[in-house]
């Protein structure tokens, strides 16, 4: 009984799988679907490196099981952009100096992305609000403050 | 973190009925951000663990002219903060809700998981105490309602007897002669647990203070209500004055906690730095003129 099947979409895919109760969400997407754009940092709900967007809002996935994704929408860094074409905030982010090592970046990608679908607009204070759940140790944030009003501007006027 | 069944009964009778079944086996869930960190730590090791999240007894929130404002247990603080009737009625619950934690927890944590956790360092509860909260508890024995006040008993302790469930939170309806504040004062910005909270809500009566309420948590082991700096303010002015002496009776009053966030002394004197500015603020006072 300790196995549960479970369905969800990851990046417009249908998954079925089958789980054991205690594995974590973001466990199960690494290595169960090799998604490893979602990183696993302190596990404890504070670095924000393995956010990801489940139904519509980003969260923390070391704070949900697998099971609980049962029927939920996912979406990963992976659903972003990819290598050759990467989308108008991963740009930005490379353009503005938005990263340095890169492990935490997914995540910070992932809130930006959030943020962005509900605020096309924000302002400086509101960038970092929306930033509060991430840690970076290489930047200083103000290269990913900087990436991420770009990038509104560039969605707001470019397209 | 070991595995475990999970359950995820699709009433709340059904839920009941599972929980008095497995009596001390069990684990009630319903975000998980709290239960999961308790679990991988092995401070909890349940065999089954009961998700509430079909529920929908527990969705939802309402507000009714006559019957206030109605919150199920189940309600993320995300879904509080963006209430468009909360933020409209009960601004100062939406403030905090939006504030606290961080998005992606706000996104999937529940009011509810937060009351019962009873961990001091949260803000919902010194809040919610301040705005006349109550909560009603659904167990084996049927339906009972009691004060939020009564409900938060101490240091990670609950008035909820085994096998009960949290189903609803109830506020008045709102008073628009009521104002209020709410602050939350972390240790660095980095933060995102409070090491204060401080709720404050009074009725002015010309320019006297009438009924307050003065609440601070997360300085102590479970939000503690300043008996006497209530006392003292009703029918005063808010001078600058007031707001030092009941912020000295907060001081006096306050039985605050010690722990690796800070000592008893440091939270004792912001308890105090935070109650003045806050009094002087509502009394149209800029504190930092002083
Ligand atoms: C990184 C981080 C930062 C945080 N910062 C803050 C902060 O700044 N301020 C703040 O206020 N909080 C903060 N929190 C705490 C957060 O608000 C709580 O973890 C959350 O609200 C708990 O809700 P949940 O739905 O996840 O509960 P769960 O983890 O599912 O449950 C918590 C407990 O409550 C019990 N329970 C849950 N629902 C019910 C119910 N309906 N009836 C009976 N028992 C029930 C469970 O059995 C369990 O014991 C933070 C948490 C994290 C991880």
């Amino acid at each position: 009984m300790t196995r549960h099947p479970i369905s969800l979409t990851v990046n417009g895919e249908v998954i079925t799988a089958e789980v054991r109760s205690a594995q974590l969400l973001s466990d199960f997407l690494r290595t169960e679907l090799a998604l490893t754009g979602t990183k696993r940092g302190c596990e404890t709900g504070t670095c924000g490196a393995c956010s990801v967007t489940m139904d519509g809002d980003v969260v923390k996935s070391c704070l949900c099981l697998a099971v609980q994704a049962d029927g939920a929408v996912i979406e990963t860094v992976e659903g972003l952009g990819t290598h050759d074409a990467p989308s108008a905030l991963q740009r930005a982010f490379m353009e503005h100096g938005g990263l340095q090592c890169g492990y935490c970046t997914p995540g910070f990608l992932m809130v930006a992305k959030d943020l962005l679908s509900r605020n096309h607009d924000p302002d400086e204070a509101e960038i970092r609000a929306a930033l509060s759940g991430n840690l970076c140790r290489c930047t200083g944030y103000q290269g990913i403050v900087d990436a991420i009003a770009a990038a509104a501007k560039e969605l707001r006027h470019g397209h | 973190m070991r595995d475990f069944r999970f359950l995820t009964p699709p009433t709340l009778p059904e839920a009941l009925a599972m929980l008095a079944d497995l009596g001390e086996d069990a684990c009630v869930m319903a975000g998980g951000t709290a239960l999961l960190l308790g679990m991988r730590q092995r401070m909890l090791s349940p065999d089954s663990v009961v998700s509430l999240h079909r529920l929908q007894a527990l969705k939802g929130i309402t507000v009714d002219p006559t019957q206030g404002l109605t919150i199920g247990a189940l309600v993320r603080h995300a879904d509080v903060a963006r209430s468009p009737e909360v933020q409209r009625h009960y601004p100062m619950l939406a403030d905090m809700a939006q504030r606290l934690a961080n998005p992606q927890v706000r996104n999937r944590a529940t009011i509810g998981g937060n009351l019962c956790y009873a961990d001091p360092a949260t803000d919902p509860p010194t809040c919610l105490i301040a705005l006349d909260a109550e909560v009603t508890l659904v167990g084996p024995d049927g339906t009972r309602r009691l004060a939020m006040r009564d409900f938060a008993v101490d240091y990670y302790t609950t008035a909820l007897e085994p096998g009960e469930l949290l189903t609803t939170i109830h506020l008045p309806p709102p008073d628009t002669m009521r104002v209020g504040l709410y602050r939350r004062l972390l240790r660095t910005p980095a933060e995102h647990r409070p090491v204060a909270s401080i709720a404050l809500t009074l009725l002015r009566n010309g320019d006297l203070v009438s009924d307050a309420r003065l609440v601070i948590g997360a300085a102590t082991p479970a939000p503690q209500t300043m008996i006497r700096a209530q006392a003292f303010l009703e029918g005063r002015r808010l001078t600058p004055d007031t707001a030092a002496e009941a912020a000295a009776l907060v001081a006096a009053e306050i039985a605050p906690l010690s722990d690796g966030r800070g000592d008893a002394a440091f939270r004792r004197q912001i308890a105090q730095v935070n109650t003045r500015r806050m009094l002087a603020e509502l009394g149209g006072h800029d504190w930092r003129l002083e």
